[in-house]
């Protein structure tokens, strides 16, 4: 149980490249945390750096109060799985998790016990005189896992855990790993690219880019206030309709295309330019014939639950999908007109692609 | 480099403590006193010293023998490399292609491995004794007039049959597994695009063994200039008249048998600056260009 | 794949002509030691076996006066062994050491050590064989096994081969000892050694066959009989065979040459899969 807090923490190389640029963050104990960003985001290096195995340049990272920029990885009192599991492939299961234990001078029967209770969560106890070659990958897993829940630590810490697994199983292996979390109550860091595990497992969510957080909060606040027109286009999927847009005079209009205004339902400044975003599923057909804009229909898929419409918007062929529920036919070149509610209406600024 | 490293005052001092020890003592230190005597000038009876400057060098880089002796070791070793890389290249090329026995003939062919120069050389030595040896009496019955022992061409040829002879099998093993290495669907791929095994071999396989090939070449010709010392001396010991000495067989012949101490270490001082040369341009030049 | 009969066929010819290449000289060496030296003498070298096998292998064994010397060729045998041996463990603990230093730490002198460390892969003992013997004289290690075996060893080729092997190792097993609390000993002893067994072997392997074969450094280095490798001992047996006015004793030539093939062709035959993994993959 513990709490981890970062003050402008910072990671620099010996060839100058800064990584991290000062992060802030304060993780509530048993909180689950999910750090989110394309690959070279700094992602895994922060992750890295709470664990111990990055040092800090500058800046502070605590523990439960406690400063551990100088402690070293062993005596920070968390547990970490890797992406490749990193099992030593020389020992069965059960060592695999007993060792960590054992270096810290654990009694014999002290450390049976507690990886055999490892094992009955996790279903490994028919598997612990084996080698890790010898499971499938999902059981691997479990032993990673395994190997730190049994140190029973402050803080796990998860490396892009199931991006070796099959879709199918990494579906059951998130759930799997939401309700240990939730079991254990343990203060949890996850990495991962994939949004759908950022969305599923997060309490909260940083979303990263090139070693800055650009914005931290619960998964559905930032699916409906994305903070920057990259959070926008990240999460969710498919990603956010992006427009080119000006606001008018009155403050109370944004116009796209060809002179299409569209109401807006709060005061922005006059006459700048924008960008527009809207997501794909809160654009809808309207019956009438009579929305705001008219595109016409590129290229069709039908997921069977929800079909996506691709559209070309405008003289200059803007890309707008649209996202439906269930099965709907379309032609090519057909044109559907849509109406976009207001109150879903995205604003960013063209310059620094901040939120207005 | 590691990504992630130790860092410890004296760990890894202590680690790689006795392998620098090792290297001090048995080689820093003789490699110094090799360039230190190859400026000096002993008296034939070893009492007293001269420091001589490149006097050594001077005597040394004019003498026919020595000339002699570096010609012979550059034709040499390219020809042992060169022989012995493309007869183990076709064995390995065969023998990746049989199903049949494909066990049995890479045993064959790769037990030469573990077979010592001199033993190779003996073993040449045998078959070309004119007393009773089986490939002598062969290439007169022929009317070669075949006689290695004064004739220094017939000389080379033997020494560089029996060192190719003990070479084939090491380059035999890099190529197999070199082969084995490409994977099939290439190989399948090969065969759909192009009927002729010969041309699929130059345009496919042989380029994607290169580096291989490259790496080959550097190990052959370090074999053939230092370990087929232990050859030549049970084979031909140099004759006829220094024909077959390499330079490290002269080092060793004057320096132990000739006892010319200053003479033997500029030698040994120049085989090195060449060696260095030489590794230098494998690795800034050639390497570059055949690694995929 | 498809391949016609007739390639088939040439595949074939091929790998047993190449096969007997290879295997002619030493059968046709075996083949003549088990023949007496007057029928060697009068009929030259012979391919098929003679009857005095035993007779002549067992004179070279344990007959000092077989071997022109004061050794058996079973003392010999021993002397090799304890080549072989001594400097594949002697290589492989240094090398092992050294290259784990090299490889896991950051410390202030790895560049300059790891540069002396790769120069001695430039120079090999042959050429500085004249100051090396003057250097073992002076240290008192003529005709010792010490002597005979440090000098060997200090070349960096094993190092070579740990260092690549260990840069395969995924970094996350070091992170993942680091946290469990391994510190650098543990590390080195409890998760890289073991994971290492395999790829030690094969090193041993290839090093105990170096080791055997070693010719010129025995050769300066022991003047003294009793330490006699077998590959020492048959150019002695062969610098004398003309000595003497006697018909030369060809066949116990022979037969100790036959002794001095076997050892290291049956380790590389065995552990034929070991020595060509390690062979092949640490030399790239």
């Amino acid at each position: 149980m513990a709490t981890v807090t970062l003050k402008q923490a910072e990671k620099t190389y010996p060839n100058g490249y800064k990584a991290i640029h000062g992060i802030d963050l304060a993780i509530q104990d048993g909180e689950f945390t999910v750090l989110v960003g394309p690959s070279g985001c700094g992602k895994s290096t922060l992750l890295r750096m709470i664990a111990g195995l990055e040092s800090i340049s500058d800046g502070e990272i605590s523990i439960d109060d406690k400063v551990v920029n100088k402690v070293a990885p062993a005596d920070r009192d968390i547990a970490m799985v890797f992406q490749n599991y990193a099992l030593y492939p020389h020992m069965n299961n059960y060592d695999n998790m007993a060792y960590g234990l054992r270096n810290r001078g654990y009694s014999k029967a002290d450390i049976d016990s507690k990886v055999r209770e490892a094992a009955r969560i996790l279903q490994l106890e028919d598997h612990l005189e084996r080698k890790p070659r010898q499971l499938s990958g999902g059981q691997r897993q479990r032993v990673a896992m395994g190997r730190a829940i049994v140190r029973q630590p402050k803080v796990f810490l998860f490396d892009e855990p199931l991006s070796n697994l099959d879709a199918k199983l990494r579906v059951d292996m998130r759930l799997e790993i939401k309700n240990l979390q939730q079991r254990l109550g343990v203060t949890s860091v996850y990495v991962t690219h994939d949004q759908v595990e950022a969305m599923t497992l997060a309490d909260r969510l940083i979303v990263m880019n090139g070693g800055v957080a650009e914005q931290i909060g619960t998964p559905i606040d930032i699916y409906e206030k994305p903070a920057t027109k990259f959070v926008a286009g990240f999460i969710g999927s498919p990603a956010m309709n992006f427009l080119a847009g000006k606001i008018s005079g009155d403050c109370k209009h944004v116009t796209i295309g060809e002179g299409v205004r569209l109401d807006l339902d709060h005061d922005v400044s006059a006459d700048q330019t924008v960008t527009v975003g809207i997501r794909p599923e809160h654009l809808s057909i309207a019956a009438d014939g009579q929305g705001q804009i008219n595109a016409a229909v590129r290229m069709v898929e039908s997921l069977g639950a929800e079909t996506l419409v691709y559209l070309d918007f405008g003289t200059d062929a803007n890309n707008v999908t649209l996202r439906l529920q269930g099965t709907q036919q379309f032609v090519k070149g057909e044109k559907l007109s849509l109406t976009i509610p207001a109150d879903k209406i995205h604003l960013f600024d063209v310059e620094t692609g901040k939120r207005i | 480099m590691k990504r992630v490293q130790f860092e410890h005052s004296a760990v890894p001092y202590l680690f790689v403590a006795p392998q620098i020890l090792i290297i001090s003592i048995f080689f820093l230190w003789p490699a110094a006193q090799a360039v230190y005597q190859s400026f000096l000038l002993e008296d034939a009876f070893g009492m007293s010293s001269q420091f001589v400057w490149f006097r050594n060098f001077e005597d040394v880089l004019s003498s026919s023998s020595w000339t002699r002796s570096a010609v012979f070791t550059v034709v040499f070793s390219v020809l042992v490399a060169v022989i012995s890389i493309t007869l183990s290249l076709f064995l390995a090329v065969r023998a990746d292609e049989v199903i049949r026995g494909a066990k049995s003939y890479r045993t064959m062919l790769m037990w030469g491995y573990a077979i010592a120069p001199p033993v190779a050389g003996l073993l040449g030595n045998m078959m070309f004794n004119p007393l009773m040896g089986d490939l002598y009496k062969a290439f007169n019955s022929f009317g070669f007039e075949f006689n290695h022992i004064q004739n220094a061409n017939d000389a080379t040829f033997v020494v560089i049959l029996i060192a190719v002879w003990k070479q084939v099998s090491v380059n035999f093993i890099f190529f197999l597994s070199g082969l084995q290495g490409i994977p099939k669907s290439v190989q399948e791929a090969a065969t759909l695009d192009c009927k002729s095994a010969e041309r699929r071999f130059w345009t496919i396989t042989f380029p994607l063994l290169a580096p291989t090939t490259f790496f080959l070449l550097v190990i052959n010709l370090t074999y053939a200039f230092f370990e087929t010392f232990g050859i030549i001396d049970v084979s031909t010991k140099g004759s006829p008249g220094g024909a077959t000495a390499t330079l490290v067989y002269k080092v060793y012949v004057d320096g132990f048998i000739g006892a010319d101490l200053g003479g033997s270490s500029a030698q040994s001082v120049l085989l090195m600056i060449m060696v260095s040369v030489l590794t230098v341009f494998q690795f800034r030049f050639i390497e570059r260009k055949v690694h995929y | 794949m498809y391949q016609s009969k007739w390639r088939i066929f040439t595949n074939h010819t091929i790998l047993i002509l190449g096969s007997l290449f290879m295997i002619m000289p030493v059968w046709i060496a075996f083949a003549s030691s088990t023949h007496t030296r007057e029928f060697i003498f009068q009929n030259g070298l012979q391919f098929w076996p003679g009857g005095h096998m035993i007779e002549n292998y067992g004179a070279i064994l344990f007959d000092p006066s077989a071997t022109k010397g004061r050794v058996t060729a079973l003392e010999m045998l021993f002397n090799s062994m304890v080549l072989g041996l001594g400097f594949a463990i002697g290589k492989v603990i240094i090398s092992m050491m050294a290259a784990y230093a090299i490889v896991y730490f950051r410390f202030k002198l790895a560049v300059p050590l790891f540069w002396v460390i790769f120069s001695t892969l430039l120079l090999p003992l042959e050429v500085r064989i004249v100051p090396s013997y003057e250097v073992v004289a002076n240290l008192g290690l003529l005709n010792s096994y010490t002597g005979l075996i440090l000098p060997l060893i200090a070349s960096a080729t094993g190092t070579f081969f740990f260092r690549q092997f260990y840069r395969s190792v995924p970094d996350e097993l070091l992170e993942a000892a680091r946290l469990d609390g391994a510190g650098p000993i543990r590390f080195f002893i409890d998760i890289l050694v073991p994971l290492s067994v395999t790829m030690i072997a094969a090193i041993f392997i290839i090093m105990f066959v170096v080791g055997w074969n070693q010719y010129l450094w025995p050769l300066l280095m022991t003047t003294d009989d009793q330490l006699y490798t077998i590959v020492i001992g048959i150019k002695q047996v062969y610098n004398s065979l003309y000595e003497g006015g006697q018909i030369p004793q060809f066949p116990k030539a022979f037969a100790l040459t036959v002794m001095a093939t076997i050892p290291p062709v049956l380790v590389v035959v065995i552990f034929q899969r070991m020595f060509i993994k390690g062979l092949v993959e640490t030399e790239k």
